[in-house]
């Protein structure tokens, strides 16, 4: 069966995934996964539905408009085929932290290297905490290191990047965080 | 996914709160080295262990890194020479210790366990040639650890071996009073010493054992410090039973770190993996300390009244977190109280809070005894047997292990201090009250029978 992934985004209120899913729902789509964050006060939402024949992406795409654009939500809609799967080459998944003072260009110091390395992050979030007195930022990166990197030349690479980006820099396996935490 | 408070604990433990793993230690048996030609069984010593420990320390680093959780001590423990290396003088014994001392430095590991005898029913030629070996055995080796199990809950204690492991201890302080006695320091004595315990000085691997194993000692006490003051921070009116269950869930989380990282260890050495330890296991260095649990759960010191009922909570609230964070425990299992190891534990010594007395007391409801105590160099041998015998007999009445290490420092006197460098710290000599009373009745000598509850077949 067809799939069709539908992209929302713009400021977040109540009734967004309501919206939507009613949409997919009136246009004889079936949702198969949703998926939505919001940062600050914006929202993001991907939404994977199984299209019946009758479905199409036309029409859903101005039926979904229709519903979003007075919401002030930005849509996009395209069909998902298997050029988009790619096979997972062996990898381990570890988690980089990083702490230090924020200032500009933190993070793509660090996806660059990490882009470089062919490190592919998963999930990756940034908190401001107060430690002593002084405000930290910290960057924690989930990441899948491919099995075939260095890992000793990598880690270097991080290190000296991190270094000089005036940051603390760890990459630990995630499974220590796994079972340190959960039963 | 992980979430943010999942990563931000974790990272909090290793950056301010000391988490480690304290040691991975190989037990690795001896029984099939035997021969009636000590070089020769030397050699075959040096080529088991080598071929099961080549890569040990790497393999422990790469782990380490892996995780990033230091693993601080890459250590081995062997069958108890006394039974391995039975047909053996004194001198030959020497020897042995020797050979095994370069076998742990060409490894690189920090430390060698099983310079041992068990010896609570009695005495075999091999038991009496290992103890007389000791003080020159420590003496001239670097990293060979010792200990003697004098008594067990089911066979009593062994007065004999008491009395003669008080002159022991004094001839090891004498052989080694150019540096403050140091080699008593790597000599423990025991009631109850269990198989599998991957600590020093008491690590050796029991008959009962497989042919090598991995066992991992945990550490911690940092995190737990941090983690009930935390707690008491977030709820002024947290009781004892709130912190209670606090270190329960704090000594869950180091326990499967420990859990974790032996098991990959044990893996890459193609080596089955044994048991974690659950002592909390202190080390000098600031926030790495047992004592200042005591300071954070309200007492002014370790020492103070109170505190034997502190570290019943302690030894409690840690065993029963740590139990279900592993598949199997074992070793020793709860707080160490090491004077020297323990900067807040040596401070309350020098300040004259914590008694020998009080210390003792305190063994009752903890993992080991009466540990690192410095002591004046010229107490009897009798006094020191006394104090041995007190030790070993609350191990033996409530079945569970105790040790004494004790050093009597040559030429220092109560009050004096003594450094003994690394882990095992800085330590005041602590006064022995009684004097030399003891004499008479550890002359009276033979076994002192098991308790009337050890027979429960």
């Amino acid at each position: 069966m067809k799939k069709t992934a539908v992209f929302v985004l713009g400021p977040d209120r109540s009734g967004i995934i309501a919206a939507v899913s009613q949409v997919l729902f009136e246009q004889g789509c079936n949702l198969e996964d949703v998926n939505q964050t919001s940062l600050q006060s914006q929202f993001v939402g991907i939404f994977i539905a199984a299209a019946t024949d009758r479905a199409r992406e036309q029409e859903l795409l101005r039926a979904l408009r229709e519903r979003l654009d007075p919401l002030g939500l930005f849509v996009y809609v395209r069909p998902v085929g298997p050029a988009d799967e790619r096979p997972a080459a062996p990898s381990e998944p570890y988690v980089i932290t990083t702490i230090g003072p924020d200032r500009a260009g933190l993070v793509a110091g660090i996806t660059g290297l990490l882009a470089s390395h062919g490190v592919n992050i998963t999930n990756l979030k940034a908190v401001t905490r107060s430690e002593r007195e002084h405000q930290e930022y910290v960057m924690y990166y989930e990441v899948d290191i491919p099995a075939d990197t260095d890992r000793q030349a990598f880690r270097a690479a991080l290190r000296e990047r991190a270094r000089e980006l005036g940051l603390d820099v760890n990459l630990q396996h995630r499974e220590i965080f796994e079972q340190v935490h959960r039963i | 996914m992980l979430t943010e408070r999942e990563v931000l604990a974790t990272l909090e433990m290793l950056r301010s709160e000391n988490l480690d793993v304290r040691t991975v230690t190989l037990g690795v048996s001896l029984f099939d080295c035997a021969s009636d030609d000590v070089g020769r069984f030397i050699e075959r010593v040096r080529a088991k262990i080598t071929r099961l420990a080549a890569n040990l320390v790497d393999i422990c680093d790469e782990v380490g890194l892996g995780y990033g959780i230091p693993i601080v001590n890459k250590r081995i423990s062997v069958s108890p020479i006394a039974v391995a290396a039975g047909g053996f003088s004194a001198e030959q014994m020497c020897t042995i210790a020797e050979g095994l001392d370069d076998i742990a430095r060409e490894l690189r590991c920090d430390f060698l366990g099983g310079f041992s005898a068990l010896v609570e029913k009695g005495f075999t030629r091999g038991d009496r040639a290992l103890i007389e070996a000791i003080p020159e055995a420590l003496a001239r080796t670097g990293r060979i650890c010792s200990s003697i199990n004098v008594a067990s809950t089911a066979a009593g204690i062994n007065m004999d071996a008491v009395a003669l492991m008080g002159r022991t201890i004094r001839r090891a302080a004498e052989r080694t009073a150019d540096r403050d006695g140091i080699g008593c320091a790597k000599l423990v004595v025991f009631a109850n010493i269990p198989q599998d315990v991957p600590f020093m000085a008491g690590a050796y691997l029991g008959v009962g054992e497989p042919d090598a194993v991995i066992n991992v000692g945990v550490s911690g006490p940092g995190v737990i410090k941090k983690a009930i003051d935390r707690a008491r921070a977030a709820n002024p009116s947290l009781d004892l039973g709130g912190l209670s269950e606090t270190i329960k869930r704090t000594a869950f989380k180091v326990t499967r770190v420990g859990e974790l990282i032996g098991r990959r260890v044990a893996v890459r050495l193609g080596v089955p993996f044994g048991v974690v330890d659950l002592s909390l296991a202190p080390t000098p260095t600031p926030g790495d300390s047992v004592g200042e649990i005591f300071q954070s759960l309200g007492l002014g010191s370790i020492g103070s009244p109170g505190s034997t009922a502190v570290l019943a909570l302690l030894n409690d609230a840690v065993k029963k977190g740590g139990i279900f964070a592993s598949s199997h425990v074992g070793g020793l299992s709860g707080a160490f109280i090491p004077v020297s190891e323990d900067l807040s534990i040596a401070a309350a010594a020098r300040g004259g809070q914590l008694t020998i007395e009080k210390l003792e007391a305190m063994t009752s409801v903890c993992s080991v005894g009466l540990d690192m105590v410095a002591i004046p160099g010229d107490t009897p041998a009798e006094t020191i047997s006394g104090i041995i015998a007190d030790e070993m007999a609350i191990g033996v009445i409530n079945g569970k292990s105790t040790a004494a290490r004790l050093i009597p420092v040559p030429g220092k006197r109560a009050g004096d201090t003594v450094s003994f460098g690394g882990l095992l710290g800085d330590a005041t000599i602590m006064p022995v009250p009684g004097g030399g009373g003891s004499a008479g009745f550890i002359s009276l000598g033979g076994r002192i029978p098991a308790p009337v509850h050890s027979f429960k077949n």
